[in-house]
């Protein structure tokens, strides 16, 4: 087998593999570079009730009361009183925040987005542990594709000809961008 | 290896290749319902939040662990929890490195042991400002600059370790 042969092999096959990452990150990518504008791993709303209001001192006999006013049978998870007129009752995907003098509720229920959520924390390697020598393969793979890309084709649309050009402007984007925009800190 | 790379697969290549799917498959399984995050507790001793704010100074710089249940969760990033007090009206926020620990929101309400060294700041007006209309933008809300007055003394926990039951 001559180098070009094991060249365009390796190229493949480690496409092949590398497919299923490359769209996680990818598609987590473009999430995450835009979360000033939006939150990229859960959906949180926000929704206002009222209810009467409640008059109770200490915590248990105001979230006994909160409880019965909004009809809620599940206790939850805990209560917090961040100040003497509002009390917070947690529950696994809703906060129910209830101000005492005047009864108004604001429910912010989160959740995941689904497989956008479990994409950001691989791209963010938030497992931590084995997660990181995978995505060190992976990187490792992406740095190896880059490299026998270049020597798939020969002639005048491989390295020696086009191909020189177009990874040379591929070079060039982010260098004179950094010069351009970011410069040297 | 050039056997592997051939075109033609044997048995034996798809069994490899399916096992090594399913093993990463496992890991990620296993890694996915663990509870505790960053570095192990090492502290036995739990600290009191309210101990912490009657006497800041005396706590500033020192480790401690501390346990209550998690009232606020970063999010934007999983970068810190607010822990409630043993004292009503009070809570401490547990504040990590970026990317280094991501608390999910999931865990808001459940009880965390954290540890970490206290800091005792003084907050500016304009940092205050600062913080309470990201904090505002976070939650789609408002924020009134005029009902900052002065300086505040804010008190976190910076730590690197949690656990969450």
């Amino acid at each position: 087998m001559n180098w070009r042969r094991l060249n365009n092999l390796l190229h493949r096959d480690i496409g092949y593999v590398a497919v299923g990452l490359t769209l996680a990150y990818a598609i987590s990518g473009l999430a995450v570079n835009h979360k000033a504008d939006w939150n990229p791993n859960y959906r949180i709303e926000k929704t206002a009730g009222q209810i009467e209001p409640i008059g109770a001192r200490d915590r248990e006999t105001v979230t006994a009361e909160a409880l019965r006013k909004l009809q809620l049978t599940e206790p939850p998870r805990s209560a917090f009183r961040p100040d003497p007129e509002t009390i917070r009752l947690f529950y696994e995907h809703a906060t129910y925040s209830i101000d005492l003098p005047s009864g108004a509720v604001v429910v912010e229920s989160s959740r995941p987005r689904p497989v956008l959520y479990e994409f950001n924390q691989l791209h963010l390697n938030t497992p931590k542990g084995a997660w990181t020598i995978i995505a060190d393969a992976y990187a490792v793979a992406l740095i190896v594709l880059s490299l026998t890309g270049m020597f798939v084709l020969k002639g005048r649309h491989g390295i020696s000809g086009r191909g020189a050009w177009l990874v040379g402007a591929g070079v060039l984007v982010p260098v004179m961008y950094w010069f351009a925009f970011v410069g040297t800190p | 290896m050039a056997r592997f790379l051939s075109e033609d697969w044997t048995p034996m290549n798809r069994a490899l290749a399916i096992a090594l799917t399913l093993s990463l498959a496992l890991v990620a399984s296993v890694e996915a319902d663990t509870k505790k995050y960053g570095t192990p507790l090492t502290l036995k001793d739990t600290t009191k939040v309210s101990a912490i704010f009657a006497a800041p100074a005396t706590f500033d710089g020192k480790r401690v662990r501390l346990e209550g249940s998690i009232v606020g969760v970063c999010e934007e990033r999983g970068c810190w929890i607010a822990l409630s007090s043993d004292q009503e009206f009070q809570s401490i926020r547990f504040k990590v490195d970026d990317g280094v620990i991501v608390f999910p929101l999931s865990i808001k309400g459940r009880t965390a042991v954290i540890e970490g060294v206290v800091s005792v700041q003084e907050v500016s007006v304009k940092a205050q400002i600062e913080a309470g209309e990201h904090e505002a933008r976070e939650h789609g809300t408002t924020f009134d600059a005029s009902k900052v007055k002065g300086p505040r003394t804010v008190i976190m926990v910076k730590g690197e370790g949690a656990e969450v039951f």
